[in-house]
């Protein structure tokens, strides 16, 4: 008895996640738990008594994160037993009544009986009901998550003219199912795991097995292992704890909330995480070129998507060398302007009061104030802000005289052309870029920008994601993935694999099983 | 130990970015834009008088509601004994520093052609400020600062309308030539004679250089391209116009369209050819210490006028025409190399083509290659070809 209530000390003042056995002591055990979860209203503990057996029976569970229908059916099965089982009339002993409602009144499809104190947290705050019997150091812990999620609706941030309407949404087990939807293949693999100290959040890695690189999921599961944080509130967090180079201005994962994107990139040979909480799945390794396609370019004819893929690399070009080329022009390389369009400038910059660059930096700046105005606010008054922003400001600086209209059309130019980034983050990353190229080109000129784009371009090729590198497959060079980076090549003709680390050519399944027809 | 090395680096690397690139920037309306550049002779004294069209951008017609009164250009004239000192000297005078690059013509004055223009054309190849492609045209019975002075219709920039002026009619009328400063320096200092295109001016400049002159339909002062200048070693030796003028340039192989009024019948000069294509292949031997130069013309036109009664479905009536048409071209073109053979200057370059495919035998006669060249003969042989003749089968004609 003295070292029962030794123990009942230790569990009340102790960290509640120091494990120790359940005592089998109905209000012992109640009382641990809702000081583990410090009296919190969502805890909810129904007492039932039987009416023909002694043992109280307590059932556990936690308001919103389960389904209520599916709680309450539970417990209207588990307690009517009784009336309409003979067998049930007979039971007496607690132990009786946890076997029989364990074996014949649950109805949940994940059940468990845990004996560990600790292990009832995690499964009441994963949305399970737990069932105590007095007497039984054991508890029932049976699966009915649920309450109140968004549902599958349409991709806010990456749409598409064709193709899927689905996004992710916020709930791990939706995400997961809707990949599988699309891969009804035995190989596709989900491995979960818990990470972050405090929010215990869920995570799962998804990868196909026998496609995915061996190396660089045993690389992708050690980062993960390796992540010691509190806290996990969005895949944002274990894409900065993972990615191999902190300092650098791209993004060497990808994140999309598309599951046929995912789908795609997992028959690449890709690995998607999952992270329960957000929309946003990521994707690794993640090349350069990854974030100029779209899963679009494969469903629209290959001419089509070839033209458009090659329009936003030369967007991208211009949303990151635009202003600066105009600004090193203007202040170097006059001789290099064609006559009538040099005359033109010269009398548009006719009476501007500050250099090209100041006027350059100046529109910049002023586009992004509007763009990150434009974000933050509802959705209605943002529409009025790049109104104001674009036609008002644009408009009365250039009559003011203030700014020229030629720097107007270039940095407008500029600010449309980053917009056809399908990727948001590396879109951002050339937004950070073109300030910096900016600045360069009104010290040095087309030196400066060439030097730097030179230092850009070696940076680039000494990315790495996740061993992956960065500009493959153009530096190292891998002529048979050349049908698929720049250019999309007509479907037929990709019928290998894109090679992430330096293996062997792998043969497409299709491709493979219609030359084994013919053999 | 590592870092402090990579930092050191870094530090050089960066150091040595500052050293090279771009150090002269120039905001643009700090820029005075040269739109042409003309040079005279002082009489007397030596010097030159260097005079330049500069662009003045808010007054330019590429300017949204130009309100300015001001001319859309201005011009500076400086003195000195150097063209590159003008160039400096006219700081003085300009609010803004010249800029060069742009520069679209570059006039030479009758006076300092006369007197060999080869001193001032150094610059243009050994500075970086001015440009090579810059279209070469001398001022004919005037100077060229006046020719620079005068506004054009259409063209806010004189300048720029010169040069097309001058590619223009040596397009389709195919009298003169369109020549670069790097032409130029390659004829000079090739040794033979050459040509440029003339430039003169019809009215005065006191009126040309109003704006004022352009508000009426016809200006008051005009400006036209007219005749080829004559270069015999560096110097303007005499003027050439009209057939003889087209002949030099048929010879030289620069037609690239003209027209040729053919006689047809009773009627003189009463059907129009435009010619498209025509090119020229000349080959020279030598024979008893003379040479003998074989031209031979592929011209093809269309017929685009007439105005005599010529049955044109016939094709005896075609081949007649051609036939007329190889007589007029062989016509301008003896003319053309009688003037040469009688200035004793070969402006066509043909000891070229004898030096390339005879190197030794040329070393014998370059030094007296004129006198030479002006006792050799002549073998032409022209072919015409008719290629269409237009939407119309028949000529207009009134019911008797």
């Amino acid at each position: 008895m003295a070292a029962q209530t030794k123990e009942k000390k230790q569990s009340q003042t102790a960290d509640s996640n120091i494990s120790s056995p359940l005592s089998g002591n109905l209000e012992d055990d109640l009382q641990h738990i809702r000081q583990g979860l410090g009296n919190s209203m969502d805890l909810i503990i129904r007492h039932f008594k039987m009416i023909n057996a002694d043992p109280q029976v307590a059932v556990i569970y936690m308001e919103g994160l389960t389904d209520k229908e599916f709680v309450d059916d539970f417990i209207s099965h588990a307690m009517s037993f009784q009336s309409v089982s003979e067998e049930g009339r007979k039971l007496s002993t607690s132990q009786e009544v946890f076997h029989y409602i364990k074996e014949k009144a649950l109805t949940p499809g994940k059940s468990q009986s845990l004996t560990d104190r600790s292990g009832l947290f995690e499964a009441l705050l994963s949305g399970n009901t737990l069932v105590l019997v007095e007497g039984v150091p054991e508890a029932l812990s049976g699966d009915t998550s649920g309450g109140e999620v968004r549902p599958v609706s349409e991709a806010g941030t990456q749409v598409s003219i064709r193709g899927s309407k689905e996004s992710f949404t916020e709930t791990i087990s939706v995400n997961i199912s809707l990949v599988r939807r699309r891969i009804k293949n035995p190989d596709l693999w989900v491995e979960p795991m818990k990470l972050g100290a405090v929010t215990q959040t869920n995570v799962a890695i998804m990868y196909i097995h026998g496609i995915a690189d061996e190396d660089v999921l045993k690389k992708l599961k050690e980062k993960l292992k390796e992540i010691r944080v509190d806290s996990i509130l969005e895949s944002g967090y274990i894409e900065q704890l993972i990615e191999g180079t902190v300092y650098t201005p791209f993004p060497t994962l990808y994140n999309t909330e598309r599951p046929d994107s995912v789908a795609g990139n997992l028959l690449d040979g890709r690995i998607a995480v999952f992270v329960d909480g957000t929309p946003f799945v990521l994707i690794a390794p993640a090349t350069f070129f990854m974030f100029f396609h779209t899963v679009e370019d494969y469903y629209q004819r290959f001419d089509i998507s070839t033209l458009i893929r090659l329009l936003r690399f030369l967007c991208f070009l211009i949303s990151m060398f635009g202003p600066a080329i105009f600004v090193a022009a203007l202040n170097f390389h006059q001789e290099m302007i064609p006559t009538p369009l040099l005359i033109n400038l010269a009398s548009q910059r006719e009476g501007v009061p500050f250099p090209a660059f100041v006027e350059a930096l100046m529109m910049e700046v002023t586009f992004e104030i509007i763009r990150e105005a434009g974000i933050r606010l509802p959705s209605p008054i943002g529409q009025t802000v790049s109104i104001i922003g674009g036609l008002v400001l644009g408009q009365a600086a250039v009559q003011a005289g203030i700014v020229s209209p030629a720097m107007v059309i270039v940095v407008s130019l500029t600010g449309i052309s980053s917009f056809t980034t399908p990727a948001f983050n590396m879109a951002l990353s050339v937004r950070f870029l073109r300030f910096v190229i900016v600045i360069v080109a009104a010290f040095m000129g087309l030196y400066g920008i060439a030097i730097l784009a030179l230092m850009l371009v070696a940076h680039l090729c000494s990315l790495r994601s996740l061993g992956v590198p960065y500009m493959s497959p153009l530096g190292p060079f891998d002529p048979q993935a050349q049908k698929d980076t720049l250019i999309r090549s007509p479907i037929h003709f990709m019928k290998i694999r894109p090679r992430l680390a330096d293996k062997s050519i792998a043969r497409k399944k299709a491709d493979k099983d219609r030359q084994g027809n013919q053999a | 130990m590592k870092t402090k090395h990579l930092s050191v680096l870094v530090l050089f690397v960066l150091l040595s970015l500052n050293l090279a690139g771009c150090w002269n920037s120039r905001e643009l309306n700090e820029l005075a834009i040269v739109s042409g550049i003309g040079i005279d002779r002082v009489m007397d004294t030596g010097k030159l008088r260097v005079t330049f069209q500069v662009v003045n951008p808010s007054a330019t017609t590429t300017t949204q509601g130009a309100s300015t009164n001001q001319s859309p250009i201005s011009i500076y004239t400086v003195n000195d004994r150097t063209v590159f000192g003008a160039l400096r000297r006219a700081s003085k005078q300009a609010t803004r520093q010249l800029f060069f690059a742009h520069a679209q013509l570059l006039v030479i004055g009758e006076s300092l052609a006369e007197g060999g223009m080869k001193d001032v054309l150094d610059i243009f190849e050994r500075s970086h400020e001015l440009r090579l492609n810059t279209t070469v045209l001398v001022s004919r019975d005037t100077d060229a600062e006046s020719i620079l002075k005068v506004l054009l219709p259409q063209e806010s920039v004189p300048s720029i309308g010169l040069g097309k002026k001058a590619e223009n009619t040596s397009k389709v009328w195919g009298e003169t030539p369109q020549v670069s400063v790097f032409e130029t320096i390659k004829e000079i200092t090739g040794g033979g004679g050459f040509t440029i295109s003339g430039v003169r001016m019809l009215g005065n400049v006191e009126e040309g250089q109003k704006k004022a002159s352009l508000e009426q339909t016809k200006a008051e002062t005009s400006i036209l391209i007219s005749g080829q200048a004559v270069f015999n070693k560096g110097k303007l030796m005499n003027w050439i116009d009209g057939p003889e003028a087209r002949g030099a340039q048929w010879i030289l192989d620069k037609i690239y369209e003209t027209n040729l009024n053919l006689d047809s019948g009773d009627q003189a000069k009463a059907i129009a050819v435009n010619v498209v294509f025509s090119k020229t292949k000349i080959k020279v031997e030598m024979r008893d210490g003379l040479p003998i130069f074989h031209i031979r013309i592929n011209e093809e036109g269309n017929l685009n006028e007439t105005q005599s009664a010529v049955n044109l479905s016939q094709n005896h009536e075609i081949r007649k025409l051609e036939a007329e048409m190889e007589k007029l071209t062989k016509k301008e073109v003896q003319e053309a190399f009688q003037a040469a053979q009688k200035a004793e200057c070969d402006y066509f370059n043909l000891g070229n083509e004898f030096k390339r495919v005879n190197p030794a035998e040329w070393k014998k006669v370059e030094k007296d290659w004129n006198q030479i060249f002006a006792k050799g003969t002549l073998e032409l042989q022209v072919h015409a070809f008719i290629r269409a003749t237009g939407m119309r089968v028949t000529p207009l004609k009134a019911p008797e």
